[in-house]
């Protein structure tokens, strides 16, 4: 075995047995989006199903007009109509949630109606979660009633309701169900990639680097017959492999996490299965690869730099934002992957993954994200041998 | 057999040291070692005495080939410290007494894993692993992870680890720094013995009472520069029944700070 071969292994061995390392590099990533996933869905569930069928308490003013719209509310199952209380304390009701909804319809709202004018009715609510859900059976009824009254006055001139409706738009989607989930999903997951690429590769980086110096077991090591090279490529291999399978561990769990939810349609689930198809994994997984082994250089040499855990952690600190604000400048609407954001680190990987997961990418673009990023590793690792050569950074303090 | 010639060495300052001790707004650099020349010879044991600061882990780090000389060479068992570093490397054993060990490794993962690093036949290294901890008597506690260990448990550890390649020089950092006098008992021991196995060996100490225990040949650092050189039992002499600490405090001006 090489020289660096059995570096990797000890650190590997070494690392495997510290509880932090295990739980960012492999619990974590496999466990996160399973467990959230199934708690979102099934508490949404829940609350869609108990605003669903929740006996809505409506406070209901008409002064005793509208007489279609009191008809169709007192026809109403799962609705409790309050026809006495006065505005000023229905509102009340509905700050205190006492109340749901308060429907006032105006003085005038015959007299309009009969002289062809418009009527007004107001609904009052509190927005909260569930009255997101219950708002729509009330707004179903409400809507039901101006179409009541529209026909009544069509009627009343000859007139069929198509009368008024001059154009029907139609909208028709023609994505395709992968592009459709790669749309949403992949903006997704170049987050999962990225975050927990990096965040996989932070603790086995610090206890590799500033942890070796804060225990002095450096000094054995570089009295060691082997060079600087050969023990940074040791270290660098483990903070890469961590951080790969972490993110691999990531996507792995969110996989996992979408086929727990029985909500999700077939045809989606049969998408989702298409996007793990061998081309997209080794497409995505080549992407990870440099963008890895970046993050493993530039970690390793901060790490290095570092005399201890703690000045090791805040160091990298700043580094956070540097990796989430690209990452997260993906997702905005109208960024795209173009000769120029190809060249943007982080980002490039980001648009790259996402347009991989809708099925859509160029070839041309996907060559030039590469070059960007194997040079972009290239020169941080060369930056890492580099830095570990210099007797000012490695016994910088001890 | 270690050849010390003309060696210096120079850090760049920081603000925060330059403040801490009272440097001249204009000193960039300061000198650690400075035009050191010594040998230490097999068979002996060479003591480096000085104060905190003095310049001694400077000049040992130097011999391991951690750092490199500015000017100067060093030659460790034959080899150029700047030229053959991996040689030079593979001749010596290094211990410090601040060095700890991989805490969630075993005593026997360590051993093992500086043995590969140093290149050492399996059928050779389990010979030599049942050698160093019988004598060490580490066997029982061999496959505990070190983190359980107790300091003196680390210790017999950090020693197998340093003589599991059987090195013909040896470079001691203030290796009892920090023990308990039966850890640091453990150590005169091994140091004594590496010494009769005709190891070339080399120990640095601010302790005036290993000085006497161990010394065949000394030196006295002080700000990077030799004051003293020279056999122990020559050093006995010129102190005319001062003691040790008085005959240092003497050479090195009585302006330790």
């Amino acid at each position: 075995m090489t020289k660096t071969g059995i570096i990797f292994k000890k650190e590997v061995l070494d690392i495997l047995r510290e509880k932090r390392t295990v739980i960012t590099m492999i619990l974590l990533p496999l466990l996160v989006f399973p467990v959230i996933m199934t708690f979102a869905a099934r508490i949404t569930a829940s609350q869609a199903q108990k605003a669903g069928e929740k006996t809505l308490k409506v406070a209901y003013i008409s002064r005793g007009n509208a007489e279609e719209l009191t008809r169709l509310l007192k026809e109403t199952r799962d609705l409790e109509l309050v026809t006495d209380r006065p505005r000023a304390e229905a509102l009340e009701g509905i700050k205190e949630d006492s109340l749901d909804f308060l429907i006032e319809v105006a003085a005038d709202f015959d007299q309009k109606v009969a002289t062809g004018r418009t009527g007004d009715i107001t609904l009052y609510y509190k927005l909260s979660n569930e009255v997101e859900i219950t708002r729509g059976r009330v707004r179903k009824l409400l809507n039901r009633v101006r179409e009541i009254y529209l026909e009544s006055r069509l009627r009343e001139v000859q007139l069929e309701p198509s009368f008024v409706r001059t154009v029907e738009i139609s909208e028709v989607d023609v994505s395709t169900v992968q592009e459709k989930i790669g749309h949403y999903a992949g903006g997704f997951l170049p987050y999962l990639f990225i975050l927990f690429c990096f965040f996989g590769a932070m603790y086995p980086a610090i206890d590799l680097g500033a942890g070796e110096k804060e225990r002095y077991t450096i000094e054995t090591l570089l009295a060691s017959p082997v060079s600087r090279m050969e023990i940074v490529l040791g270290k660098f291999l483990v903070v890469f492999m961590a951080g790969v399978t972490s993110a691999v561990l990531a996507i792995v769990g969110l996989f996992i996490a979408i086929k727990q939810i029985p909500e999700i349609p077939p045809q989606i689930l049969e998408s989702i299965i298409k996007i793990v198809e061998i081309k997209s994994i080794l497409l995505m997984l080549s992407l990870l690869i440099p963008l890895c082994a970046f993050f493993a250089a530039l970690l390793l040499s901060f790490s290095i730099f570092a005399n201890s855990f703690k000045e090791a952690q805040s160091l990298m600190t700043p580094m956070n934002f540097l990796v989430i604000l690209p990452a997260a400048a993906g997702l905005l609407p109208g960024v795209k992957l173009t000769t120029v954001t190809a060249l943007i680190p982080v980002l490039n990987v980001s648009l790259a993954t996402k347009e991989i997961v809708s099925g859509t990418m160029e070839p041309g673009l996907l060559v030039l994200v590469y070059l960007v990023m194997f040079a972009l590793a290239g020169v941080s690792l060369w930056f890492c041998s580099r830095w570990f050569n210099r007797e000012n950074v490695i016994f910088r303090g001890i | 057999m270690i050849e010390i010639k003309d060696v210096s060495k120079s850090f760049k300052i920081t603000r925060k040291q330059k403040k801490e001790r009272g440097l001249p707004a204009g000193q960039r650099r300061i000198n650690a070692v400075n035009q050191v020349t010594l040998t230490c010879r097999p068979g002996r044991i060479f003591t480096l005495l000085g104060p905190n600061g003095a310049g001694k882990t400077t000049l040992l780090r130097m011999v391991a080939t951690m750092l490199k000389p500015d000017s100067g060479t060093i030659k460790v068992a034959g080899f150029d410290t700047r030229r053959q570093s991996q040689q030079v490397r593979r001749s010596i054993g290094f211990l410090t007494g601040s060095t700890e060990l991989y805490k969630r490794l075993t005593p026997r993962e360590i051993v093992r894993y500086y043995a590969s690093l140093f290149g050492i036949r399996r059928e050779v290294y389990e010979k030599r692993e049942k050698e160093l901890f019988d004598l060490l008597e580490i066997q029982e506690f061999a496959g505990k992870r070190v983190g359980k260990l107790s300091t003196g448990m680390k210790q017999k550890v950090s020693i197998a680890r340093t003589m599991i390649h059987d090195p013909g020089v040896v470079v001691f950092d203030e290796p009892t720094v920090g023990l308990d006098v039966l850890t640091s008992k453990n150590i005169i021991r091994l140091i004594r013995d590496c010494r009769d196995r005709g190891k070339t060996v080399i120990f640095s100490t601010h302790i005036m009472g290993e000085v006497g225990l161990l010394s065949d040949d000394m030196a006295i650092i002080h700000r990077g520069e030799i004051l003293y050189s020279g056999s122990f039992d020559e050093f006995l002499q010129r102190k005319k029944g001062r003691t040790i600490e008085d005959e240092f405090v003497r050479i090195i001006g009585g302006n330790h700070d």
